[in-house]
C-alpha cells in the first residue's frame, strides 16, 4: 500500500485524510492527524484493548489496523457525541457504577462494551458478555466496578 | 455501597482528559534512546556521525552533556549516558530528536557502537551461587548491607524445641500501568517546562534539576493526568532527556517510551532470596533469623532503602522476643531496582505467611490460631523498637477466620481455603502543604499532586476539604498548579496523600474559619454553609454572607486564601537495635487479613482464584467508594503477583518477556467476586482518624492465594508466582 488519501466517517462528520502512508495505524491517523486523542495508546501490539473504537459499528483495535484498511468505513471514537445512544448509555453506566479510576482503558473499555452490546444485545448471557471483554485490560478497578456496569447495562431497558 | 460519582469521570468519559502522551505542541520532535545492545561491556566507541547527517536529527551523546550545558553541578553518580561501562542491557547511549518517531528510529539504527563484552551478572543465582550456605558480605557485589538484632538470638536459637529453615524465592513484578511514561518538553524564555505524566512534580524537578546540574528554580514541571503510577512514575525519568533536546534544538520535544521499553526500561521490583529460620519453643515464636538477598540492578541511590524497608517487613507484623535480620542489596546487570506498589511488602507477606504456615503444619499446629497468637497489638514493639499505635490486624484476622470456616464448609473437593495478613507502614511524614481559597461561591484547594486515579486527591481530599469546612462536597474544586505555582508537596506514593495533605487541609481550614470568626468579631472558628447558592459564614450571633467578608483585594485575588502544612514528628527507632546500614521508621501501622478460596487443577497445577474477601483497618473511612474500589484494585493486582506475573531475564540480561502478551496481568474472567470490609475504630495519623489506602490491599494477596493453595492440594511452593508449573512440580506431576 502506497501512501494517499483515506476517507472516514469519524463520529457522523465525513473525513478526507490525504497522503495517509500505507503502513500507518488507524490509531494514529486518530490520534496526530485527527487529533482524536480520547483513542488511548497502550501497547500498539493488540494486547491492551486501550486502543479499542468501533468500524462500522464491530469494535476494533485501531493499533492493529491500517488507516487504509477501513477506507471508506464509519469511525465511532470516545469523542462521540451524546447522540449516540448506546456510547452515552455506555458512558452514563460506566458513571454510575464508578467503573473507572485512572481512565486510561477507559475509552477502550466504553467503546468495546458499545461493541459488544451492539452485536450481541443486553439480553446476551451475561458471562458471553463478560468473556468479550477478555482482551480490554484495567490495572486500577480490578474490573468489579465495570462488571457493575456491564449489570446496569444488562437490567436497563434498552 | 454504591460507589460515589468522581469528579473526573466527565473527562474521561468523554476522551478530553490529557494524559502525558495526549501531549500535543506544534513542531515538537520525537526523541528516542540509542540502547545499549549488551548488559555488560566496555564502549570501545560510539559513532553517532551517520546518524547527525540525517535531515532534521539532533543527537546527544555524553559528550555533549558538557559541551551544550557547561560544568554544571551534575549529579556524578547517576550518569544520563552510559559513561565508559554499559551496565544494563538498553542503557541509554544516547538520545535522538527527530521531526517524526519513524525518522527518530532510523537515526538509532545508525548509531554504530562497539562494546568489549565483560561478564554479565543476570541474577542473584549467578551473584552467590552456593546462599545461604556462602557467605556474601565482602563481595564487591553487594551495594548496600543492613543489620539489626535484638535479644539474645544464639540462646533462643540453642533452648529451642524445634528450628525450622526454609529458603524461599520471589520474582520482579512490574507496574504495568497502562499508561507508558511520556513527556514533552519546552524551553521557554529561561524555563526549562515540561508536561509529564507523574506521581510526583516536584520530585521530578528536584531530580532534574539534580541530574542535569540546573537550579530547580529554573524548571517547571506540569503535571498531566496520568494513566496510573503504582510507583513507576515517582521520579524522572524522561525528562530530563527531553528537556535537553528542547534546549538543543530550540523546538518541543516529545518523549512516550513503546511498551515494549516501558518494560525494559522500567524501574520496579527486582527478585529477591529469603532466608528464614524460626526457633520454637512450647508451641510459642522464640527468635527468628532472617537474611535477604535483594536484586537491585544497577541503582545507586535507592539501594539503602530498597534493604532497609523492606527488610522489617520479613517480620511480618508478629511478635519475636529475639530476632536477627540481614539484608544485602545486590548488584546486578539489570536496570535499576525502584518501587512498585507496597514496595517488596507483598513479597515478604508471602514469604512471612507461608513460612509461619509451614511451622504450625511442621508442629501440628492450627496454623491460623498459631499466626493470630503471635500477631502485633497496639503498644507492641516493632524490629526497631517503634511503638506500634492503634491496629486493626487481629481484629482484621477474626473475621477473616469466620468467612474463612463459612468457605470451608461450602467448599468442594479439590478447593481449599486460606487467610493471608499483612502490614503497611504509610508516609504521612514526608511533607505536604497545600492552600485554600474561598470565594462566595466555592471552596478551592490548591496543591501540587494530580489525581493518579486512585481517588485519593479527588475523592479523599475532596471529601476532607467537605467535612473540616462544613461545605457540601459539590462546592469543593480540586486545582493543581504546576510546580511554579503550587504549594509543595512531595508527591503520590507511600499511601500519604490523605493522611499528610489532608492533614493540611484540616489545618488551612482552621485558619481559615479563624478569620472568618474574627472579622464576625467573634473567637473561634466561623461556620460555613450555602444558601441560596451563596456561601455564609456565622460565629457567634452573627452571620454574613461570604461576599460581604472579603476585603476588596480577595475580591480580586479570587477568595479568601489560609495555608495549612503537615510533616509529620519524626519516630524515633531504638539505635542499639541497629549494627549496620540505614533503617527507616515506620510512621502509621495499616493492616488487612485477606481469604481466598481456590480450586487447583490436579493434572496441570493451575490455580484459579473462586472468591475472595478482604478485611482492612484502614483507620476512619473518609469515601467509602474510593475505598473499596483501591481494595479491589489493589486484590486483583496482587492476585497478578500471586499467579502469574514474573518478568524474567535471561543469561545474557535480556527481559524475554517484555509485552503483555508474555508478562501476563489479570483479565476481567480471572478475577474473581472480591468482597470488601472496613474494620474501624484504630484511629491512624490522617485526618479523623485515618491511614492511607493505596498500597495495604496488595500486601497479603500473594500469601493468601499460597496458603489457600496449600490448603486445596498440599503444594508447598516456595516461590514466586505460583504458576501452574511450580505447583505441579511442588505436587511432583513434573
Amino acid at each position: 500500500m502506497t501512501a494517499g488519501p483515506v476517507r472516514l466517517n469519524v463520529n457522523g462528520t465525513a473525513r478526507v485524510i490525504p497522503d495517509v502512508p500505507g503502513p500507518e495505524r488507524l490509531l494514529d491517523t486518530l490520534r496526530w492527524r485527527l487529533k482524536l486523542k480520547g483513542t488511548k495508546e497502550g501497547c500498539r501490539t493488540g494486547d491492551c484493548g486501550a486502543c479499542t473504537v468501533l468500524v462500522d459499528g464491530r469494535s476494533c483495535l485501531s493499533c492493529l489496523t491500517l488507516a487504509h484498511e477501513v477506507d471508506g468505513s464509519a469511525v465511532t471514537t470516545i469523542e462521540v457525541g451524546p447522540d449516540e445512544l448506546l456510547v452515552a448509555r455506555v458512558r452514563a453506566a460506566f458513571e454510575a457504577a464508578g467503573a473507572l479510576q485512572c481512565g486510561y482503558c477507559t475509552p477502550g473499555f466504553v467503546m468495546a462494551v458499545a461493541g459488544l452490546l451492539r452485536e450481541r444485545g443486553t439480553a446476551a448471557p451475561r458471562e458471553e458478555l463478560l468473556e468479550g471483554l477478555g482482551g480490554n485490560l484495567c490495572r486500577c478497578t480490578g474490573y468489579a466496578a465495570i462488571v457493575r456496569a456491564v449489570d446496569l447495562l444488562r437490567t436497563e431497558a434498552p | 455501597m454504591t460507589a460515589a460519582a468522581r469528579p473526573d469521570a466527565g473527562v474521561k468519559l468523554a476522551g478530553t482528559a490529557v494524559f502525558g502522551t495526549d501531549v500535543d505542541v506544534p513542531g515538537m520532535l520525537w526523541a528516542a534512546f540509542v540502547p545499549a545492545p549488551l548488559a555488560h561491556g566496555r564502549i570501545r566507541s560510539l559513532d553517532l556521525r551517520a546518524a547527525r547527517a540525517l535531515p532534521g536529527v539532533t543527537v546527544l551523546g555524553p559528550e555533549d552533556l558538557a559541551r551544550f550545558f557547561g560544568p554544571g553541578e551534575r549529579d556524578q553518580e547517576r550518569s544520563l549516558f552510559a559513561q565508559g561501562e554499559v551496565v544494563y542491557r538498553n542503557q541509554p547511549l544516547a538520545v535522538v530528536a527527530a521531526p517524526s518517531a519513524l525518522e527518530a528510529r532510523a537515526a538509532v539504527a545508525a548509531v554504530t557502537v562497539e562494546i568489549d563484552p565483560l561478564p554479565i551478572i543476570a541474577d542473584l543465582e549467578t551473584a552467590f551461587p552456593e546462599w545461604p550456605g556462602s557467605d556474601v558480605g565482602a563481595s564487591p557485589l553487594v551495594a548496600a548491607h543492613v543489620h539489626a538484632r535484638h535479644g539474645n538470638v544464639e540462646d533462643e536459637f540453642r533452648g529451642a524445641d524445634r528450628v525450622l529453615s526454609e529458603t524461599y524465592r520471589t520474582a520482579s513484578v512490574h507496574q504495568v500501568a497502562l499508561e507508558p511514561h511520556a513527556c514533552v518538553a519546552e524551553i521557554r524564555g529561561e524555563v526549562w517546562y515540561v508536561r509529564t505524566s507523574t506521581q510526583s512534580p516536584f520530585g521530578v524537578r528536584e531530580d532534574t534539576a539534580s541530574l542535569l546540574g540546573i537550579p530547580e528554580s529554573s524548571i517547571v514541571v506540569d503535571g498531566t493526568w496520568v494513566g496510573g503510577g503504582f510507583g513507576g512514575k515517582g521520579s524522572s525519568f524522561l525528562e530530563p532527556y527531553a528537556l535537553l533536546l528542547a534546549r538543543a534544538t530550540g523546538r518541543p520535544v516529545r518523549f512516550a517510551l513503546g511498551y515494549r521499553d516501558e518494560f525494559r526500561l522500567g524501574r520496579t521490583t527486582l527478585p529477591a532470596v529469603v532466608r528464614m529460620e524460626t526457633a520454637v519453643k512450647d508451641g510459642r515464636i522464640r527468635a527468628r533469623r532472617v537474611r535477604l538477598l535483594l536484586d537491585v540492578g544497577t541503582s545507586l541511590p535507592g539501594r539503602d532503602f530498597a534493604t532497609g524497608y523492606s527488610i522489617g517487613f520479613l517480620l511480618g507484623p508478629y511478635r519475636t522476643d529475639a530476632f536477627e535480620v540481614e539484608g544485602y542489596a545486590v548488584r546486578t546487570n539489570k536496570p535499576p531496582f525502584g518501587p512498585h506498589r507496597a514496595p517488596f511488602a507483598p513479597q515478604c507477606a508471602f514469604v512471612v505467611e507461608s513460612h509461619l504456615d509451614h511451622v504450625a503444619r511442621e508442629l501440628n499446629l492450627d496454623g491460623e490460631e498459631f499466626r493470630a497468637s503471635h500477631l502485633w497489638r497496639e503498644g507492641e514493639s516493632t524490629l526497631l523498637g517503634q511503638t506500634v499505635g492503634p491496629f486493626g490486624i487481629a481484629a482484621a484476622f477474626e473475621r477473616a477466620r469466620a468467612t474463612a470456616r463459612a468457605w470451608r464448609a461450602e467448599a468442594p473437593p479439590g478447593h481449599g481455603v486460606g487467610i493471608g495478613c499483612g502490614f503497611w507502614s504509610t508516609s504521612t511524614g514526608a511533607g505536604g502543604e497545600v492552600r485554600l481559597r474561598l470565594d462566595p461561591q466555592r471552596l478551592v484547594v490548591l496543591e501540587g499532586e494530580r489525581e493518579i486515579g486512585s481517588g485519593s486527591v479527588l475523592a479523599g481530599l475532596t471529601a476532607v476539604a467537605s467535612r473540616v469546612t462544613g461545605l457540601p462536597r459539590d462546592r469543593v474544586a480540586i486545582e493543581y498548579g504546576d510546580t511554579s505555582v503550587a504549594p509543595y508537596d512531595s508527591g503520590v506514593y507511600g499511601s500519604r496523600t490523605l493522611g499528610a495533605l489532608g492533614r493540611a487541609i484540616e489545618e488551612a481550614s482552621v485558619a481559615l474559619r479563624r478569620t472568618l470568626a474574627e472579622r464576625l468579631g467573634a473567637r473561634g472558628q466561623a461556620e460555613l454553609s450555602v444558601e441560596r447558592g451563596e456561601i455564609y459564614a456565622e460565629a457567634g450571633e452573627r452571620r454574613a454572607a461570604l461576599t460581604l467578608l472579603l476585603t476588596p483585594d480577595e475580591h480580586d485575588a479570587g477568595g479568601l486564601v489560609a495555608d495549612g502544612r503537615h510533616y509529620a514528628p519524626s519516630r524515633l527507632i531504638d539505635d542499639r537495635r541497629v549494627l549496620s546500614g540505614t533503617f527507616y521508621p515506620y510512621t502509621d501501622f495499616t493492616g488487612a487479613a485477606h481469604v481466598a478460596e481456590v480450586a487447583v487443577d490436579p493434572g496441570t497445577g493451575a490455580v484459579r482464584v473462586v472468591r475472595y474477601a478482604a478485611f482492612h483497618d484502614a483507620g476512619t473511612v473518609v469515601d467509602a467508594g474510593a475505598a473499596q474500589a483501591q481494595v479491589e484494585g489493589g486484590v486483583a493486582m496482587g492476585l497478578g503477583a500471586a499467579l502469574t506475573e514474573e518478568a524474567i531475564w535471561s543469561d545474557d540480561g535480556r527481559l524475554v518477556n517484555a509485552g503483555l502478551l508474555d508478562y501476563r496481568i489479570p483479565t476481567l474472567g480471572e478475577v474473581p467476586p472480591i468482597s470488601v470490609e472496613f474494620i474501624e475504630g484504630f484511629a491512624g495519623a490522617g485526618p479523623f482518624g485515618a491511614k492511607g489506602l493505596g498500597e495495604p490491599p496488595i500486601v497479603p494477596v500473594p500469601a493468601t492465594v499460597a496458603i489457600a493453595t496449600r490448603a486445596a492440594c498440599g503444594a508447598h511452593v516456595t516461590e514466586l508466582p505460583l504458576s501452574a508449573e511450580r505447583v505441579a512440580r511442588a505436587l511432583k506431576l513434573l
